[in-house]
């Protein structure tokens, strides 16, 4: 224990790790389980999914405690990684650097995404009751507009792609996954993941145009 | 490959050169007359019998390391082409030309195309890569068995010539950082999987758990790609993942 | 004041390394000199594995056999009283190996392997795949650097030793060194120095087994300061050796074991594909010379029958130094399942598969068994007395030598994996002789005249100046070319007494060509031309106590082969026949002559010559060697 404090890096990245999982990509999937439901018309999104959502007791809480601080944490300690990296995808051209590399620009452009998302979502309900309570047509009239369906549609992706190749290094750092045999396995289980997770987020995003 | 067109005469080089730590690096070609036995050292070493450049300059000769010859001593490798890998095996048939060499990057320059390597030294240092024992004299006790399996296993690590190619390609690594790379991490996987060695794990595990350890690597991968005895570097991460989460856990709530 | 004696060890194999630890375990500060990180040594090379009498494979085997094939491989020329301790010593230096972590190969029950090795009957060596040099050497740098961590020992990679420091009683008092990168020269005081640094092959370069640091230079500087050199003209040359331009690469004779041919084509301006030569066209000269043998014939006579196609036949491929190692006969599967290792290693330094294209190879220069002479102690057992500061001692007091660099435990040739063994034991004994000598130091000895440090250090300081300001017209990487070919041609595998001569006319020559190079850089950093420039001056004046000693030895011992003086075993002649007896006096008359050291003494004038009786309290020689 003493050890940690007097040198924590070993217990933040971990800590940086788990949060990516739990409870931020957890949310990834139930958020997008929770959109893919837009399929279902306004009235079954905004009357069934956000109501009950919105009606649950200690929801700000919630939402600061399982959402805001956790990707708060894993957003801010991993611009430190970021910063650690020297990265060269051109010189080597192998699969694992570039998942590498390409996980720390998803994780800046999924950075970028959810500012402007939250910011227009969840932020901007919060004085506009007009958008908390039709959530539905507010995405929608978003949504609409070709440059922002694309903004979304790469945010989602970013983010797909970054939960699943997130999923597989935890292997690794883990420990879950040692010999490259079972590396690459648990990363084909993990792509598989990301997937059909890209394939739930398109049909949700697809669901809210008229 | 024996493949290279019939009219190759001469076998071309650019080298980046560097006087001094801290000085600027510059390019010079040389050409040497073509033999398809030649490697990269044994051209560089026609070269340095006669240190003239493609245009006709009279230049010191090249300075580089190298000892064995024969891939196992880990003095030879520099930037091929621009892949980290040692020179004594590289063949010169198997080259594009001109066939550029540069230092081995991440490393400090001492002079041309030899480097200061003394961070893999400090690396091993620092995670404690030797076993305990009370003195180099016999104790009389038979050796400690292990299976042929597990040997196996630790045989591919016992191999590290302490090179730093895997170094030199690891993006985590180098003057940025502190990270101590992969190669004294695969010593730290080695070492606890010794019958005795198992006795100091917790020290190791702790020293890597540290500044500069283990959670500096960002699984990239790429020391396992150019290290050239093949060492299952990334499996050695992998386990030791495993093994300082057990550790960490231990560490917090006791056990 | 009374302060703690300290030692220096020049070398990082796995001699020094270990002569490191056994001071260091005694409590005496040392201090580590290398050209390059210590973990880089030469000793990393070998393949083969070490010899310790283990008895695990059933044969009954015993120590005694071990030093008895140690003592007959090396044709008596060994002091019996070292190589009896240091066969009785290999099983515990196995298990203190094992401690350290070295990966051994296992049994299937997960004990120690053994497998069969040169010239011997028993499985007897033990070994770590493919690498047990450098499984080895890393087992001791890892404990080295474990007391580094604990500030017992200090290293200095990248220092070059260049001359010893005596005093006025000729003691040696610590050593001068030049840092590598800066080219400073600094005096280094201490009460003890081992010298330990490997062989000398590269005086024969490119055809050499040895890694390029193996220069000899250290153990020449100390030859020029008045330490003996003994027994030089015994070189072992390893018969296939693949053919390279840097070095030439062993090619283990499993591969001649498994079935392999040695053959030349029968006209040397043959130019077609070996494949493309028909039988009737090639040479099958070991099959030839020795029908009862065939490709199997011993090292010696592998080296000497290639020799003797290749140099006085003339019938090398194309003219050549070169005949071929042909496997391609052999079932494809077949070999690479017995060979796969050494096959690899072949195809990945000459670029093609050996199971498709016969091998190139040639004799190379692979280990000598002479070195700086060094003493030891008998005690009661017949063995070196443990302990006693006069083990592994030199002829200057404080000076220590060990490993490939002495010339204690092969005699006139080495058997197969014994030289790690000798290294690492020799390493061990040196490091307990020098804790015995610190010990019994006298505390109030005068200290080292301060005047004399600062003339030696700007002697060395100004050898470097010279050197840069020359002006000659001499590569000295070309010279070193033209030393290797003259060293190969004429002081090889086979010697005649007018070549010898010839010889040390010709190093006379090259030794003065050495001294007006051109340098062709002026750096004062990192200039290692100029490094090598100051080696290969000493590597020259240790080829001429190589070609002088070589030239005092009228007679065929071991590695040191003169035709002219071959004492020819008769024919179908067995004991009790006129001729057997002739012959059997013959042989005896001969050891009366030549069964003593060779030992070199440093004069301007060149090396001079002496002998020295060897103790043969064990096994003394009776009966001449007879295979029949
Ligand atoms: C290809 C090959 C295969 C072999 N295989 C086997 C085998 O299978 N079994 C076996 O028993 N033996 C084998 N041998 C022989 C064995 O490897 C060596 O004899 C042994 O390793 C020598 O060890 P060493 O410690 O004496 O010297 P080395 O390992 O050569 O070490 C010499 C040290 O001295 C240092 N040094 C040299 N000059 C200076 C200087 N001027 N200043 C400072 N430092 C200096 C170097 O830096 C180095 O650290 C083989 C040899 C070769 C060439
Ligand atoms: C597929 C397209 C997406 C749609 C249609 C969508 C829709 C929405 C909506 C409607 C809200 C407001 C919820 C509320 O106010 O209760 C919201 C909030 C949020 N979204 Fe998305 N989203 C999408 C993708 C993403 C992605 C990829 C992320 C990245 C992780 C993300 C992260 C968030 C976050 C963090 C909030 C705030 C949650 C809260 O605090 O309640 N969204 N999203
Ligand atoms: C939708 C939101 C996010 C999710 C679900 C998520 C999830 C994950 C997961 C599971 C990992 C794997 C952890 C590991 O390798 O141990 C990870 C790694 C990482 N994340 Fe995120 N993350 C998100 C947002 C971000 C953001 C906004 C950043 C900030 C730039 C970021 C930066 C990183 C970095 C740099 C890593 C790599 C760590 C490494 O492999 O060493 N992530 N993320
Ligand atoms: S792991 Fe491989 S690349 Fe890295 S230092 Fe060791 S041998 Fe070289
Ligand atoms: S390349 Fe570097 S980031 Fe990790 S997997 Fe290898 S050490
Ligand atoms: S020279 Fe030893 S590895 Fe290349």
């Amino acid at each position: 224990m003493r050890q940690f404090a007097a040198d924590p890096r070993f217990l933040l990245r971990r800590l940086h790790s788990l949060l990516g999982l739990l409870p931020v990509g957890a949310f990834l999937i139930f958020h997008l389980w929770e959109n893919s439901q837009s399929r279902f018309g306004a009235e079954h999104y905004n009357g069934e999914v956000v109501a009950f959502l919105q009606g649950m007791n200690y929801l700000p809480a919630l939402e600061i405690v399982l959402i805001a601080l956790p990707l708060l944490f894993h957003a801010g300690y991993g611009l430190i990684v970021v910063n650690q990296m020297r990265a060269e995808p051109i010189r080597y051209r192998y699969l694992r650097n570039w998942l590498y590399w390409l996980q720390r620009i998803s994780g800046i452009g999924i950075l970028i995404f959810l500012l402007l998302h939250v910011g227009m979502t969840r932020i901007e309900g919060l004085w506009r009751v007009s958008v908390r309570e039709d959530l539905f047509g507010h995405m929608q009239h978003l949504l609409s507009q070709p440059w922002m369906f694309g903004i979304y549609l790469a945010g989602l992706l970013l983010s797909v792609f970054h939960l699943a190749n997130g999923l597989s290094a935890m292997g690794i750092v883990w420990g879950l996954t040692t010999s490259a045999r079972a590396q690459r396995r648990f990363g084909f289980v993990c792509a598989g993941l990301g997937l059909l997770l890209a394939a739930i987020g398109v049909h949700g995003l697809i669901g809210f145009l008229p | 490959m024996k493949g290279l067109p019939a009219k190759t005469t001469s076998i071309r080089f650019r080298i980046r050169r560097q006087d001094a730590p801290g000085s600027p690096s510059y390019w010079q070609e040389f050409a040497i007359p073509y033999a398809p036995d030649h490697n990269v050292i044994s051209a560089l070493m026609v070269v340095r019998n006669n240190p003239v450049t493609a245009d006709g300059q009279r230049v010191a000769p090249v300075v580089w390391d190298r000892n064995c010859m024969e891939e196992v001593c880990g003095s030879c490798a520099m930037l091929i082409n621009g892949v980290p890998r040692p020179s004594c095996s590289a063949l010169i048939d198997s080259l594009r030309q001109p066939i550029v060499l540069e230092p081995l990057p991440k490393f400090p320059v001492v002079r041309d195309l030899l480097v200061d390597r003394s961070r893999i030294d400090e690396g091993l240092r620092k995670v404690r890569a030797w076993i305990e024992i009370d003195g180099a004299w016999d104790t009389h006790e038979g050796a400690p068995r292990i299976s042929p399996g597990e040997w196996s296993a630790n045989y591919f690590y016992s191999r590290c010539m302490s090179c730093g190619c895997c170094m030199s390609a690891c993006p985590q690594f180098g003057p940025h950082s502190d990270f101590i790379g992969p190669a004294p991490l695969a010593q730290v996987r080695l070492m606890n999987a010794h019958p005795t060695g198992r006795y100091d794990q917790a020290e190791r595990l702790h020293a890597i758990m540290g500044d500069g350890g283990i959670s500096d690597c960002g699984n990239a991968q790429n020391c396992v790609r150019v290290c050239p005895k093949a060492i299952p570097l990334t499996t050695a991460i992998g386990e030791l993942g495993r093994q300082t989460t057990v550790q960490a856990i231990k560490d917090l709530f006791g056990g | 004041m009374k302060t703690t004696p300290k030692a220096i060890v020049i070398g990082g194999g796995l001699a020094g390394l270990w002569a490191t630890l056994r001071i260091a375990d005694a409590g005496f500060p040392v201090q580590v000199f290398s050209l390059f990180e210590v973990k880089r040594s030469h000793s990393v090379c070998a393949q083969g594995g070490i010899n310790a009498v283990l008895d695990t494979k059933g044969q009954r085997d015993s120590i005694h056999q071990h030093i008895v094939d140690t003592l007959k491989g090396g044709e008596y020329l060994a002091n019996q009283p070292p190589v009896k301790s240091m066969c009785e010593a290999a099983p515990g230096l196995i298990r203190t190996f094992e401690r350290m972590g070295v990966t051994f190969s296992r049994t299937p029950e997960g004990l120690l392997d053994q497998r069969l090795f040169g010239g011997v009957k028993n499985k007897r060596t033990c070994f770590a795949g493919a690498s047990s040099g450098q499984q080895l050497l890393y087992g001791v740098d890892q404990q080295v650097r474990r007391l580094e961590a604990r500030g017992q020992v200090s290293k200095f990679e990248w220092w070059e030793f260049l001359s010893l420091l005596k005093d006025t009683d000729g003691v040696c008092r610590g050593i001068l060194a030049m840092d590598l990168k800066s080219l400073e020269v600094r005096a280094f005081p201490a009460d003890a120095v081992v010298i330990a640094t490997g062989g000398f092959g590269q005086i024969y370069a490119p055809k050499t087994t040895t890694s390029s640091h193996c220069t000899g230079a250290a153990a020449s500087r100390c030859y020029r300061q008045g330490a003996w050199f003994a027994n030089a003209e015994f070189f072992q040359f390893h018969p296939t050796a693949m053919i390279g331009r840097d070095k030439n690469r062993l090619m283990s004779e499993a591969a001649r074991g498994e079935g392999g041919r040695i053959w030349t084509p029968r006209n040397p301006r043959d130019a077609r594909a070996p494949n493309a030569i028909p039988e009737t066209a090639r040479f099958y000269f070991l099959e030839e010379f020795f029908p009862a043998y065939g490709n199997t014939v011993s090292r010696d006579e592998a080296s000497r029958a290639i020799w003797h196609v290749t140099r006085e036949m003339g019938l090398g491929i194309q003219g050549t130094d070169r005949v071929y190692l042909d496997l391609t006969h052999l079932d494809r599967a077949f070999v690479s399942n017995r060979l796969g290792a050494i096959l690899d290693i072949y195809r990945k330094f000459a670029g093609t598969d050996p199971l498709a294209e016969p091998m190139e190879i040639f004799p190379a220069a692979h280990y000598p068994m002479g070195g700086l002479w060094v003493d030891f102690e008998r005690d009661e057992f017949g063995g070196m007395r443990p302990d006693s500061p006069r083990n592994q001692a030199t002829n200057i007091p404080g000076l220590y030598a060990c490993g490939e660099c002495d010339y204690a435990y092969h005699g006139a040739n080495r058997l197969g994996a014994n030289s790690l063994l000798s290294a690492s034991f020799s390493g061990r004994v040196a490091g307990e002789s020098v804790v015995s000598y610190l010990r019994g130091l006298d505390h109030h000895r005068m200290s080292l005249d301060q005047a004399g440090v600062a003339s030696d250090i700007d002697r060395q300081q100004r050898l470097n100046q010279t050197l840069m300001r020359s002006d000659g017209s001499e590569n000295p990487y070309r010279l070193h070319q033209e030393l290797g070919a003259l060293m190969t041609a004429r002081v090889g595998v086979v010697r005649v007494n007018s070549e010898l001569a010839t010889a040390l006319d010709e190093l006379r020559d090259l030794e003065r060509r050495a001294a007006s190079v051109a340098l062709g850089d002026s750096s004062v950093w990192a200039n290692q031309t100029l490094v090598f420039a100051r080696q290969l001056q000493d590597m020259i004046r240790l080829a001429m106590v190589v070609a002088k000693s070589a030239l005092e030895r009228d007679e065929c011992r071991g590695a040191h082969h003169k035709p002219a003086f071959k004492i020819p075993l008769p024919e179908g002649k067995f004991a009790g026949d006129p001729e057997f007896e002739d012959y059997r006096a013959r042989w005896r008359a001969n050891n009366d002559q030549w069964l003593k050291t060779t030992i070199a003494e440093f004069s301007a004038e060149g090396p001079r010559i002496h002998d020295e009786e060897i103790d043969l309290s064990i096994c003394p020689p009776t009966e001449p060697r007879d295979y029949r």
